[in-house]
């Protein structure tokens, strides 16, 4: 059975092209949300095995949700890797702090995403 | 400034890999799937963000009765008195005009090229520069542009100007969406 990805992010090409790369060049399942509140609800329902999460979003942004999921006990465990334009030492501590196990910064190389994804889930 | 740093790119191919096939079709496909300008507007700084690395975006129109570029819509950047001509230069501009893609510190160059990388890309239809996309600092993750940007710099020279300015890609009302910073 394919290994499940929640990728989240505001920006349709962002979505789009994580679909192209997950979908069609990989084995892995996609499903996708569009802001934090709804990555919360999609990680209960779904139980995906990864999330990749942008961060800045509308109505909750990526550190929040993040912090939510690592409350709940059905998404606690879910690696989480976030993806953002600010590379800065400060901002990654703080998506760190909220309990990312990985940060990647846009533009992402697709190649080293899918290598970053094999890291936690396998081929 | 000098001509090793600044490289022109015109309309071919470079080898790409398949996650660059993916970077293309996604662009495309968010272009063609715009619902209006104002979308395909934030289609092209999506594209720009999310797929090339920048936050400082421009998008002149060409008026050739005039032969001037006003700006149509920014983001991230206050155009108010860019001078197009001034940064490109005559020989840049001509070769924009001509639908060839004008990239200063492109993969290659020496340092402080992320501070500098800018591109201009002509949004053209059936040959002729109608537009030009500005794209004018790069992510400071991201070090120069390289052979990959190029494919999708002709993608959206070649396929920008449909979503924008509708099928004729002429009807370019004469006031732009506005500057967002």
């Amino acid at each position: 059975m394919s290994k499940k990805i929640l990728v989240v992010d505001d920006s349709r090409t962002a979505l789009m092209m994580s679909r192209e790369i997950l979908e069609k060049r990989t084995t892995y399942q996609c499903v996708t949300a569009s802001d934090g509140h709804e990555a919360v609800e999609k990680a209960q329902q779904e139980h995906p095995d990864l999330i990749l999460m942008d961060v800045v979003m509308p109505r909750m942004n990526g550190f929040e949700a993040c912090k939510v999921m690592r409350q709940q006990p059905g998404t606690r465990e879910i690696p989480i890797v976030l993806v953002t334009t600010r590379g800065e030492e400060s901002y990654m501590e703080a998506g760190f702090q909220s309990g990312c196990n990985d940060y990647i910064t846009k533009p992402v190389d697709g190649a080293e995403l899918v290598a970053l994804l094999q890291s936690y889930l396998g081929e | 400034m000098s001509d090793d740093k600044r490289s022109a790119f015109g309309a071919k191919r470079c080898a790409a890999g398949p996650m660059n096939d993916a970077r293309l079709e996604a662009a495309r496909k968010r272009l063609t799937e715009s619902k209006g300008q104002e979308d395909a507007i934030e289609g092209l700084r999506e594209i720009v963000a999310n797929l090339l690395g920048s936050e400082e975006i421009g998008l002149f129109r060409v008026d050739r009765r005039t032969s001037t570029f006003q700006v149509f819509w920014s983001f991230g950047i206050d155009l108010e008195n860019y001078d197009l001509l001034q940064t490109m230069g005559g020989s840049g501009l001509e070769r924009v005009m001509r639908g060839e893609c004008h990239v200063e510190f492109a993969a290659g160059d020496r340092s402080g090229a992320t501070a500098k990388a800018q591109a201009f890309v002509p949004i053209s239809v059936a040959g002729q520069t109608i537009a030009i996309l500005a794209i004018l600092r790069l992510l400071p993750q991201k070090l120069a542009f390289d052979r990959s940007d190029m494919e999708l710099f002709k993608l959206l020279s070649d396929e920008a100007a449909k979503p924008l300015f509708g099928s004729s890609g002429h009807s370019i009302p004469s006031e732009g969406p506005g500057i967002r910073t």
